[in-house]
This record gives structure tokens, C-alpha cells and sequence, in this order.
């Protein structure tokens, strides 16, 4: 098992290359160019990889997903970036492949040296990427926020990483996972848990998700709820299948109490938000927490479910955060991101308002989008293993969510007062949230091939 | 491949009419209308084709197969009448927004017809992932058609229709998961194939909550009493055309689901609760009939004489003969026709008159006798005059229930009383007295006379030669006949 090394390697080559680039001549088209080429470069050379004979797939396979959703997410922030003459715009993206390197990093870590590596290179430049428009004092203030809480927990990461090697004299995970369990080694795993769980934004450490993501510009809010979220997910589900792993009783206990909570807390207070951004954190923290009973039901169908599910968010959170970022532009003094923002759209924008409703159905998890078949997948996992607290409390709180993501819908099919002239949304905008849209509408009426390419990848 | 093809038909009508809506408001009504019509021409001939036992015709491909989910569609009698009145009701409620809806005439038409094409996917879906797949895609267009094209209260009307049928929805889902991991600890395979589950009938603990999700699931949607309290909002904030579908057919599905899935899927469970059941069905007809008596909006008035006429749906399907079943069949179509048509009545009050309270309508048999006549006939209709379809229905339950279970036969048929309290207070109300107000509206026009004329010759044929409707419902109905 090694590190997931040819597409770190392109990715670092791209990000010498933007730098190159940007000395030479600042060109925001150019540097895009370069960007995608990076991503779509490491993209490339993964199937290459798995041929190697101590290819990690699953690694390999969650390098994939975030590589992928960095690409979407250039895709949108490239237009909304387009117009903005306040600040430079190029080293955004120079900000985005660090923050992917990292992501990568993570997400393919094998020892605790790489992982802290990892997470402080993504979430250092995800605090750039936050606060980038210096000139909005919302952004401003969600990347202190993020800085602050992100420091805390890094040093929650550390400590733990500090009791770990004491406790069994080694940074590999193997190595410390086949170690006897000793008080001190327990209380490292918990502060590691503390840390994930600040990342994952699951409840008690959930505070920062709606300031954050309202405050940031919705690129990079959907970097955040995205490609960082997939990061911790990916090395949490790669520890867990490690020989040794697992959750203890105590460790179940705690992390059923985390899912409920979150699930009910994110839903409840989602019904109380008037900005979509704040809706789309809260609702983030109840999808955590589906996911939390995903990872805590056994078996091969929970395994799938897993990253079924995290497929199905990433699409969905991209597509939502795409619609506020295809709205906006950067040199605006805020994103079009409030509720009212929207009303109308169904008759001023049919197309992007059939999008919406979509990744709205997605993450409320009605057919035919592919959040019903990924909570059917979570609830399928749950009711094989017998958790029927947390599939009573997911339905529960399914339907409290329906409420305010059906707000939203009502919202957008209202009559517009006369608003004046519809903008035109780019091209590139237009062609990435039609394929958002036929995505999650094609996996909704047939599942089968991607259920397929996850099971060769992960099952 | 016909039902396939009768699936796609109207999905592919609803995704051109949207676009042409915006261009062309007529000829997005009408080629809703040709969409249905060629439906309609695809599911008749299907009545005569020689298949095999009692299906009529039948589709299997696998569609999930990591989760042995099929797309497996099979047509019986039953659901082959539910179909055709869908698919004719879903033409009636195109009629009916020929003048009244205006606005969005695309997105409007779109979302009717892929909530009728959801509605027929749940009459001949078999494969029980594929049947909650499509019992969850028929709510979100009829959602949209609330939520936009309602009445002044459309919006807590349409979130509370969505939460209610969406939770019990989640039950049904529950409930089918369990039943296949059940299925699949019997046979070590996983299979959601209906007629897989039929072989291995849950029972004790287990198969009493399987069952239970489902009758609860299916009794929201059927309005029976207690868990009724989605529906009067529901059907008088609802446009004309969505009142129509919501209670001539989305109703039907709860019944429909009772039938072809409680009551066969748990036959020992079902038993248990037959009881229970059945007295819920009692005091359905009771309550919704009272409570109609006490309304002043004309449109809730006709949404509670369906939870009264749902009790009686009720008590037939767990009553368990076929004599009952026969009625529940031939209620269901016989409703879907006599309460779409009240429907219809109340909207063309309302459009005319600008509102539905008793107390501003009265003496509209002088200035518009020929709504007056029709509405008369119509809640004659719905009340059970004999003559008429719902009579025969009513009769057939009733005659059943007696064979098992006289003391709610009795009381069922002593339901009736109320119902035609309810039925004169509102004819009197609003077709007789004196004019609250002078009017100068112009009465039926070509288009609504002769969809009234339509309905009520429907009627009228039901209630005095029931016989082919009945002759094709027997075989279907031998097919849940596994009780001991």
C-alpha cells in the first residue's frame, strides 16, 4: 500500500506550471486552462496507476471522486471568477490545485505524517480560497472563522497523532491499529475523532458550517462542502477497512448519538434559514449524518452505500452551490444567495430553476433524482444490519427536510415581480449545470452502472 | 412491451408539452389530449389479448440488478380498469383547464400528465421497488399543481399533502426493504419480485409490522379515518384539474395498494387487523358524511363525501370475499366518475361565481339550469341512487360484509342516512332558494355539456348493465384470493 503517487505527482507539476505561468503573464483564461489540464491530467494517469502491483484502488478510487469535483467546481468558478477586475484571479486557482493536492494527499494517506500533511495543505488554502474576495466583509469574516476553528481542530488532529505514536512508537496506521489499546491510545483515536468530526461538520462540532459557507463565495463554499467533506470521508472509510479497525461499543454508542443528532439538528435548524448558502450548511449536516449510519451498519451493501452516498452528495452539493455561483459574480458586493433571490425563477429561467428542483429532490431524496436511491442504499444498509433507532430518526428527519427544500421550490414557482432584464448565463455555466442536471436525473431512473463502477472500485 | 409503451406516451407528451406551452398554449392542450388518447388506444386492445392465466399482459428486464430490482410491469383486470380511468379522467381534467388555467399552460400540462403516468406505472408496477419508485414520482407534479395553480391557501395545502403522503411513503419503503432482506434469509436471494414475495408469506411479529407499514401507508392515502387530515385541505386548494386526479385516482392508488399488497403479501396479518379495519372504515363513512353535512364551501363538502366513500372501500377489502372485492373494484371506478364529476361542477361555480360558499350561491337552477341539473344528478349520484354506479358498488360491499360480519354491515349501512343529508343540504343549498346576488353568467357551454353528458352516461350505464365491469375484474381478483 502506498501513497496514490502519479496523480499527486501531476497534480504538483500543474501547480509549478500555473505558477510559471502566472509570472510570465497574468491570463485568467490561460491559467484555467492550466488548471483543468492538471486536473483532467491526474484524472488520466489513475487508471494507469491501477495497474501498478501495489495499487491501492480504493485510494486510488476517492482520489478519482475529488479529483472530479475539483474539475466541476472550476468549471463553475470560472465564470464567476471572469468578470472580477477588484482583485487578481488567478491565484484562485493556483489556491484550488494546492487545496486538491492536500485533498489527494488525505485522502490516499497510509501513515499519520502524510495525513497531517494533507489536511493542513487543503484546509490552509481552502481559508485563502474562502476569504479571497477581501473586498466582501462576509467573506472576510467566514475565513477567520474557518481559520480559527480549523486551527483547533488541527490541533486536536496533532495531540491525538502525538498520544498515538507515544502509546505504540510508530506513524504508520497499520502499525498502530494491530497495537494492543491502552488508555493513552484511546484518548489519541478520541481526539482524532474530534478533529474528523470538526471536518465533517457532524453535531457538536458543527457551529462554523452555515457562517462559513454563507460568507465564502459560492466556489469555494462548494469546495468546502465538497471536496473537503469527500477528503475525510475517504481516509475515515480506508482506516475503518483496515484489519485491527473498527468501532468499539463505546465508540458505537458515541457515533449513534453523533448521527442522530445531526441528522435531526441539521434539519431543524435548516427550517429557520432565509439564505440558501446557510440551508445548503445545515442540510450538509444532516447528510453527515446519514451517511454516519451508513458507516455504522456492517456488511457489503453498507460498504457500497457509503460511497454511493458520498457520490450522490458531491453531485448534488455541486449542483446547488453551481445554480447561486452561475447567479453571481464575483465583483458583486454579495452572492445571489438568499431564498427571496430565486423567486420566479421558474418562469424568468425555466431550465436553471428544473435544475435546482432537482438537486433539491436529491437532497430530499425523491425519485428520479439519485438521492432517492442513495438514501434507499443508507436505508437498505440500516435495515439489514437492524438499526432501527437511526432508520426511525433518518425518516424522521427526512420528512422535517422536505418542509424547507420544498420552501425553497414553492419560492422559486412563485410569480416574479418585474425584475427587469434577465442576465444571460455563460456557456460554460450552462453546459456544466445541464450535465449536473442530466446526472443526477440519468443515475435516478438507472443506478445500475454506477452502482457497478463503485462496487469494482470499492466493494 | 405495450405497457412500457403506455408508460412512455404520456411522459414524453408531458416533456413536449412544456416547451410548446410557452410558444403555443393550445397545442400543448392538445397534444395532451392526443398523448392520452393514443394511450387509451394503446390499453384497450389489451383487454383482448390471449395471455396466459389471468394477466393480460406483462413486461420483465432487470433494471437493478445489485438489489434484484426489476422493471417488471404486469396488467390484470384490476389493473387494467384502473388504467383506463386514469387514463379518460386525465383527458377530462385536460378539458377542464381549457379555460381556467392561463398561466404556465406548459409546466401545468407537463406536470398532469407525469403524475397520471406516475399513477399508471403504480397500477401495473410488480416489482415492489419499481411500485414505490412510482408511488413516490406521481406526488411531485401533483405537488407543483397545487403549489402554483391553487386556491388562496395552496401552499400550506400543498406541504401538507407532500409531508403526509412522503412520510407514509418512507413506511412502505421500510416495510418492502424488510420484507426482501426477509426474503432473502429464506432463499439467499435478494428479490423485490412481487410474485417471489408472494411465496414466502411473513409471519408472527414480523409480518404484523411489515403489514402494519403498508396499511398505514396506504390508509393516508386512502383518507380513511383517523389519518384523513391531509385530504379536505388538499382537494379544495387544489385546482379543478388536480381535485379531479387527486380524488378519482390518486385516491384509488391507497385502496389498489391495500388490495394487491396487504392483504396478499400478509394474509395472516391482514386477518388480524381485518377488524380494526374494518370498524375504521365505519366510522369513515360516519365521520366524513357528518362532516361534509357541516360544511359551507361547496369543494370541502365534496372532499369529505370522498373520506365517506373511502370507508366503505375500506370495509370491502378486508371484509376478504369476493363478492366485497367486486364491490371495491366497482366503487372505485364508479367514484373516480361521480366525484370527478362534482369536481368539475364546483369548479365551473367557482369560476363563475368567484366562490364556493353556500351562502352566496342558491337559486342557480333559475340562471344556470343546466349546471344545476347536472350537479343535482351528480350528488344524486355520489349519494347512491340506486341506478347509478356507486349504488351498485355500495350494494355489492355491503351484501358481502353481511356474510362475515353483520353487526358492520348494519352500521355501514346505516351511513347512508347521513349521506343523504349531505347530499339534499347541498343541493338545496346551492341549487334551490333564493339568488344571493343577481348574476349574468353564461350556463354549460359546448365543452362542459358534453363532458357532463359523457360522465353521466358513464354513470348510468355502471349502475344498470354493471356486469362487464364485473366480468372483467373476476379473474383479476381470483389472483389475491390466498387467504385461507
Amino acid at each position: 500500500m502506498t501513497l496514490p503517487a502519479p496523480p499527486l505527482l501531476v497534480l504538483a507539476a500543474a501547480i509549478a506550471a500555473l505558477l510559471a505561468a502566472i509570472t510570465i503573464r497574468r491570463s485568467f483564461f490561460w491559467s484555467a486552462a492550466i488548471t483543468a489540464a492538471g486536473l483532467l491530467g491526474a484524472l488520466a494517469v489513475i487508471p494507469w496507476a491501477l495497474q501498478a502491483p501495489v495499487a491501492a484502488p480504493e485510494s486510488l478510487g476517492f482520489v478519482g471522486l475529488i479529483l472530479a469535483a475539483s474539475l466541476v467546481i472550476l468549471v463553475i468558478a470560472y465564470p464567476y471568477w471572469r468578470p472580477c477586475t477588484i482583485v487578481p484571479r488567478e491565484e484562485f486557482l493556483l489556491l484550488l490545485l494546492l487545496a486538491t493536492l492536500g485533498a489527494c494527499a488525505l485522502a490516499g494517506a497510509n501513515n499519520f505524517i502524510t495525513l497531517f500533511l494533507g489536511l493542513e495543505t487543503m484546509t490552509l488554502a481552502m481559508i485563502g480560497m474562502i476569504a479571497y474576495p477581501r473586498y466582501r466583509g462576509q467573506a472576510e469574516e467566514a475565513g477567520l472563522k474557518y481559520l480559527v476553528l480549523s486551527g483547533m481542530s488541527s490541533g486536536f488532529v496533532l495531540f491525538g497523532i502525538g498520544f498515538i505514536q507515544l502509546s505504540c512508537g510508530s506513524l504508520a496506521f497499520a502499525q498502530a491499529l494491530a497495537a494492543p489499546g491502552s488508555p493513552m491510545m484511546m484518548a489519541g483515536l478520541a481526539m482524532l475523532g474530534v478533529g474528523a468530526g470538526f471536518k465533517l461538520s457532524v453535531v457538536p462540532f458543527h457551529f462554523w458550517v452555515p457562517d462559513v459557507y454563507a460568507g465564502a463565495p459560492a466556489p469555494s463554499g462548494a469546495y468546502v462542502a465538497v471536496v473537503a467533506k469527500i477528503a475525510v470521508l475517504a481516509l475515515l472509510l480506508r482506516v475503518l477497512a483496515l484489519p485491527g479497525a473498527g468501532f468499539s461499543t463505546g465508540a458505537v454508542h458515541a457515533a449513534t448519538a453523533v448521527a442522530i443528532l445531526s441528522m435531526l439538528i441539521g434539519n431543524l435548524l435548516a427550517l429557520m434559514q432565509d439564505n440558501l448558502k446557510r440551508v445548503l450548511g445545515y442540510s450538509s449536516i444532516a447528510h453527515l449524518g446519514y451517511l454516519l449510519v451508513a458507516i455504522l451498519a456492517e456488511g457489503a451493501i453498507a460498504h457500497v452505500a457509503v460511497v454511493f452516498y458520498l457520490v450522490t452528495y458531491a453531485i448534488t452539493m455541486a449542483g446547488a452551490f453551481g445554480v447561486i455561483a452561475v447567479l453571481s459574480n464575483a465583483d458583486a458586493p454579495r452572492d445571489m444567495d438568499k431564498i427571496a433571490d430565486l423567486r420566479g425563477m421558474f418562469w424568468t429561467r425555466p431550465g436553471l430553476a428544473a435544475v435546482m428542483t432537482l438537486m433539491l429532490l436529491s437532497l430530499a431524496g425523491i425519485p428520479p433524482a439519485i438521492g432517492f436511491i442513495a438514501k434507499m442504499y443508507i436505508m437498505a444498509a440500516g435495515i439489514h444490519t437492524d438499526l432501527w433507532v437511526l432508520i426511525a430518526t433518518m425518516v424522521a428527519s427526512s420528512v422535517i427536510g422536505l418542509f424547507y427544500y420544498l420552501n425553497i421550490i414553492i419560492v422559486m414557482a412563485q410569480k416574479a415581480e418585474a425584475t427587469g432584464t434577465v442576465a444571460g448565463i455563460s456557456l460554460p455555466g450552462r453546459v456544466t449545470m445541464a450535465a449536473v442536471g442530466f446526472a443526477v436525473i440519468g443515475f435516478g431512473v438507472a443506478p445500475q452502472p454506477l452502482i457497478s463502477l463503485l462496487r469494482s472500485v470499492f466493494g | 412491451m405495450n405497457l412500457v409503451w403506455l408508460l412512455v406516451v404520456p411522459l414524453l407528451g408531458g416533456a413536449l408539452a412544456w416547451p410548446l406551452g410557452r410558444l403555443y398554449p393550445l397545442l400543448a392542450r392538445l397534444v395532451c389530449l392526443a398523448a392520452l388518447g393514443l394511450d387509451l388506444g394503446i390499453c384497450i386492445p389489451l383487454l383482448k389479448s390471449p395471455s396466459p392465466g389471468n394477466w393480460l399482459a406483462g413486461f420483465n428486464a432487470p433494471w437493478i440488478p445489485a438489489f434484484g430490482m426489476s422493471f417488471r410491469l404486469d396488467m390484470d383486470g384490476m389493473s387494467w380498469l384502473l388504467t383506463v380511468l386514469t387514463l379518460i379522467l386525465g383527458m377530462f381534467s385536460i378539458v377542464v383547464s381549457w379555460k381556467e388555467i392561463q398561466d404556465g399552460v406548459g409546466f401545468f400540462h407537463a406536470n398532469l400528465m407525469w403524475s397520471l403516468a406516475g399513477t399508471i406505472g403504480v397500477f401495473v408496477a410488480l416489482d415492489m421497488f419499481l411500485f414505490f419508485y412510482f408511488w413516490e414520482l406521481m406526488l411531485v407534479p401533483m405537488y407543483f399543481v397545487i403549489a402554483i395553480w391553487g386556491h388562496e391557501n395552496r401552499r400550506r395545502a400543498a406541504i401538507k399533502f407532500f409531508l403526509f403522503t412522503q412520510g407514509s411513503g418512507l413506511l412502505i419503503l421500510i416495510s418492502i426493504l424488510a420484507l426482501a432482506f426477509f426474503y432473502q434469509r429464506q432463499t439467499g436471494v435478494l428479490s423485490f419480485d412481487y410474485f417471489a414475495l408472494l411465496k414466502t408469506p411473513p409471519s408472527g411479529a414480523f409480518g404484523f409490522l411489515f403489514m402494519l407499514g403498508l396499511f398505514v401507508a396506504f390508509l393516508v392515502k386512502l383518507a380513511g379515518f383517523p389519518v384523513h387530515i391531509w385530504l379536505p385541505e388538499t382537494h379544495t386548494e387544489a385546482p379543478t384539474a388536480g381535485s379531479v386526479i387527486l380524488a378519482s385516482i390518486l385516491l384509488k392508488t391507497g385502496a389498489y395498494g391495500l388490495l394487491r399488497f396487504v392483504v396478499p403479501l400478509a394474509p395472516q396479518a391482514a386477518h388480524a387487523i381485518a377488524p380494526v379495519a374494518m370498524w375504521l372504515g365505519v366510522a369513515s363513512i360516519f365521520y366524513g358524511a357528518v362532516l361534509a353535512y357541516c360544511q359551507s364551501d361547496f369543494k370541502k363538502l365534496v372532499a369529505y363525501t370522498s373520506i365517506s366513500h373511502m370507508g366503505f372501500i375500506l370495509i370491502g377489502v378486508f371484509v376478504c370475499n369476493t363478492l366485497a372485492w367486486q364491490g371495491v373494484v366497482f366503487l372505485l371506478i364508479a367514484h373516480g366518475l361521480s366525484t370527478g364529476a362534482l369536481f368539475i361542477v364546483v369548479g365551473s361555480v367557482q369560476h363563475r361565481l368567484h366562490t364556493r360558499d353556500f351562502d352566496k350561491m342558491g337559486g342557480m337552477w333559475t340562471d344556470l339550469p343546466k349546471l344545476s341539473s347536472f350537479g343535482t344528478f351528480f350528488i344524486l349520484a355520489a349519494m347512491g341512487l340506486p341506478g347509478l354506479g356507486n349504488f351498485v358498488g355500495e350494494f355489492l360491499i355491503l351484501r358481502g360484509t353481511y356474510a362475515v360480519a353483520p353487526v358492520v354491515a348494519i352500521a355501514a349501512a346505516v351511513g347512508l342516512i347521513p349521506a343523504a343529508l349531505y347530499s339534499l343540504i347541498a343541493i338545496q343549498r346551492a341549487f334551490h332558494g333564493p339568488a344571493d346576488a343577481a348574476r349574468s353568467q353564461p350556463d354549460f357551454g359546448l365543452r362542459e355539456n358534453t363532458m357532463m353528458l359523457a360522465l353521466a352516461a358513464a354513470i348510468i350505464w355502471l349502475g344498470v348493465y354493471p356486469q362487464p365491469v364485473l366480468d372483467i375484474a373476476a379473474p383479476a381478483l381470483k389472483n389475491l384470493d390466498s387467504l385461507p
